[in-house]
């Protein structure tokens, strides 16, 4: 049983049919083409799937795609300006914050949504907005200071 | 699968009548969503998650309502619960990552009924009660009543939660809620304990001491022997010691891939020795002696 229905995603309005069981991380990559939200534990703890959904960060991997409906998504691939990066993506460059790069996405995704609410986080708003996202290569070093560097950038 | 979106609570009940054991209801997803992919996939999903008016968090009766579909962010983003029901925020602080606080809602939590649940030590502590409601009418309940074992609530297969009272704790109590777990909040409590309590009138004594304990039991319960043990009494560190003992002997951990049942128990001392500790610090202002 196919069920139709239309969002808005990175403000490209989309509508499509999914089944009803579909993870909303499926949905976004396999139907609609969003590669940039990846797939990796499958549980909600990785993090590597987060996306912003009507402003707040969740993990795409335990949202049903069928809650999508008439929601307003952000994935990584809808944050940058143009051609130019978005701060926080601009600094995870400048300050060597990618390693492998496979978590980076869902890191963004969620700095952007810490960015989007304070203008200069301290430390310990940094460490809750990405308690819920893994890296095993930086040890977060470099991705505290890719923070703090678009902080900066913005302010 | 068959998939359901009811706009109403008699709609949904009416689908769960029909479905029966096939039907599995949907909220936010967190727990679900894992099931589905990992588990058997259900007959029939009901996702109640777009009935209005469920996941309003007000004042009412000397107390909060929360509607189960409340999301465990959205408790923690309230100043009623902040202020009110510091016991209930400090569990929602400390329940997952930001992202899954978003998502979970407080009625996935209670109806998941895992022993382990974050927001349920709390609510037993708190005395909160369950608004169960079945095709043919509506009852509450004390949480006590509502758990039955993992997995299994009042509920059964028909029922919905369709709201939470949580009453105003005594004026001028004091309540912590202490989880014991590898990765912090991120982590599922290998043990989690709540405590509560409120001191006498000249502050030499505690009293209405209540402990709950998450994790250690087929259900979260509270721990009635200690809580006799150690109300109307000053807080000394021989009464302290055996607190925390008796609180261990109230419980009765398995062991899994988290812990050893022995390992839980000794976090069951510590925990009620430290909130017993900080509750009794808070209250009277001083160290235990």
């Amino acid at each position: 049983m196919g069920l139709e229905i239309k969002l808005t995603v990175n403000g490209n309005t989309h509508t499509a049919e999914l089944e009803p069981s579909t993870a909303l991380v499926d949905f976004l990559r396999d139907t609609l083409g969003y590669k940039g939200v990846k797939l990796c534990c499958n549980t909600g703890e990785c993090g590597a799937c987060t996306i912003i959904m009507d402003g707040k960060p969740v993990n795409s991997c335990v949202v049903l795609g069928a809650d999508a409906a008439g929601a307003d998504l952000v994935t990584v691939e809808g944050i940058a300006d143009g051609d130019e990066l978005h701060p926080v993506q601009q600094a995870f460059i400048d300050t060597g914050a990618v390693q492998c790069g496979y978590c980076t996405p869902g890191f963004i995704v969620s700095l952007k949504a810490l960015l989007d609410r304070t203008k200069s986080p301290t430390a310990e708003d940094v460490e809750e907005a990405i308690s819920g996202n893994i890296c095993r290569c930086t040890g977060y070093t470099k991705i505290f200071d890719a923070v703090d560097l678009a902080a900066k950038r913005m302010s | 699968m068959d998939y359901f979106e009811p706009k109403t609570v008699s709609e949904a009940l009416s689908l769960l009548d029909q479905h029966g054991d096939q039907a599995e209801v949907i909220a936010g997803g967190t727990d679900v969503m894992v099931d589905i992919k990992y588990s058997d996939e259900p007959g029939c999903l009901v996702n109640i998650k777009r009935i209005p008016d469920l996941n309003a968090i007000r004042e009412s009766n000397g107390g909060v309502h929360i509607g189960p579909l409340a999301t465990i962010h959205e408790l923690e983003e309230s100043d009623l619960v902040r202020e009110r029901l510091p016991l209930l925020w400090q569990a929602a602080h400390q329940f997952a990552s930001l992202q899954i606080r978003n998502t979970a809602t407080i009625g996935g939590n209670i109806c998941r009924a895992s022993p382990s649940g974050e927001t349920l030590a709390p609510l037993l502590v708190l005395e909160a009660q369950a608004e169960v409601t079945f095709s043919d009418g509506a009852r509450t309940e004390p949480f006590g009543a509502f758990f039955q074992g993992p997995g299994q609530t009042s509920l059964g297969s028909r029922g919905l939660l369709t709201g939470i009272s949580v009453p105003f704790p005594a004026a001028g109590s004091h309540a912590v809620y202490l989880k014991h777990a590898v990765r912090g909040p991120m982590d599922i409590a290998m043990v989690g304990v709540a405590v509560m309590a409120t001191a006498n009138g000249d502050k030499t004594a505690l009293d209405d001491v209540r402990i709950g304990l998450g994790a250690v039991a087929p259900t979260p319960v509270r721990a009635p022997k200690t809580e006799a043990l150690v109300s109307g009494k000053a807080l000394d560190a021989a009464l302290v010691k055996e607190a925390g003992a008796s609180a261990a002997s109230e419980s009765s951990p398995i062991t899994d891939q988290r812990s050893s049942g022995e390992y839980r128990g000794w976090i069951v001392d510590a925990l009620t020795r430290r909130g017993l500790e900080q509750c009794w610090q808070a209250l009277t202002g001083k160290e235990v002696a």
